[in-house]
């Protein structure tokens, strides 16, 4: 089940606001990978995100940690993973931001070239679609490397009405 | 996850695939794929319509054994379900443009053939 920071009771009412964000750790594998898919699944039905949108979040979660668990190195594959869900306002929109933090190798996905889609079978390379996957899947990514993790976060921006 | 297939005829084969193909589902089915579309048959109908989810490493496969097809000179074409988030995933990496999706099965083994 999801599970955010306890966070004070309203003053006087006795009641909890609830929680700001959804948290996870996960390890490195792949049954893993499907247990945070669950998990993020739920955490945004819970938090009223569109269907539509949390296809989308899922499929970058998913691509994201198997960079991780494929290129992050050994401490990558020895820290836990850490996610966190928000979900919030944007000026006139919601918005859900999901970050992926990991120990693995310093990597900024940002900072490789756009690949730019195959026109022919023949020209298709197998590789390297995780991170096409994940550009186009996300309306926004953002990476910092800080304490010695990686930090990458990618959301989904909606409509009020 | 589970991987089946059935031969039609003397020039095409059905494979069937169902469940996740995330990182351990593509792992679970990934070697029976490349087996079984290395198979003489000329051409492929790949059902992905009980397929529920479709990561990168998935398309990988389906790009990999494609190539293996068309290089023996046949096609490979796809079945996907409408309300499945697959298409989602062959959109985003131009798959569905490289590869033939149908949404019926007897569509997509009529095109396989043709």
């Amino acid at each position: 089940m999801p599970k955010g920071q306890p966070s004070p009771d309203i003053a006087g009412a006795g009641l909890s606001a609830p929680p700001p964000f959804d948290e996870l750790a996960i390890d490195a594998n792949g049954a893993e990978v499907r247990r945070a898919s669950e998990w993020l699944v739920a955490a945004c039905r819970q938090r009223d995100v569109p269907p539509a949108r949390v296809e989308r979040l899922v499929l970058c979660l998913n691509e994201v940690l198997a960079n991780v668990i494929t290129h992050g190195g050994r401490r990558a594959l020895v820290a836990p993973i850490r996610l966190r869900l928000e979900v919030g306002f944007d000026r006139d929109c919601r918005k859900a931001s999901v970050t992926v933090s990991d120990a693995g190798l310093a990597f900024d996905p940002l900072s490789v070239p756009k690949k730019a889609l195959p026109k022919s079978l023949a020209e298709a390379s197998p590789g390297g679609l995780g991170l096409v996957v994940i550009r186009r899947c996300s309306d926004w990514l953002h990476y910092r490397h800080e304490d010695g993790r990686n930090h990458l976060t990618f959301g989904a921006r909606w409509d009020l009405s | 996850m589970s991987i089946t297939y059935s031969d039609v005829g003397e020039n095409l084969r059905r494979i069937v695939i169902s469940g996740r193909l995330d990182v351990p589902g593509t792992d679970a089915v990934a070697a029976q794929l490349v087996e079984l579309t290395a198979a003489p048959k000329k051409s492929v109908v790949v059902d992905l319509s009980a397929v529920r989810f479709l990561a990168s490493i998935g398309v990988r496969a389906l790009i990999t054994s494609a190539k293996a097809v068309q290089q023996r000179g046949g096609k490979m074409v796809l079945v996907v379900s409408d309300s499945s988030t697959v298409m989602l995933s062959l959109e985003a990496t131009g798959v569905s443009e490289l590869i033939p999706v149908f949404k019926s099965a007897s569509d997509a083994e009529r095109a396989a053939v043709a």
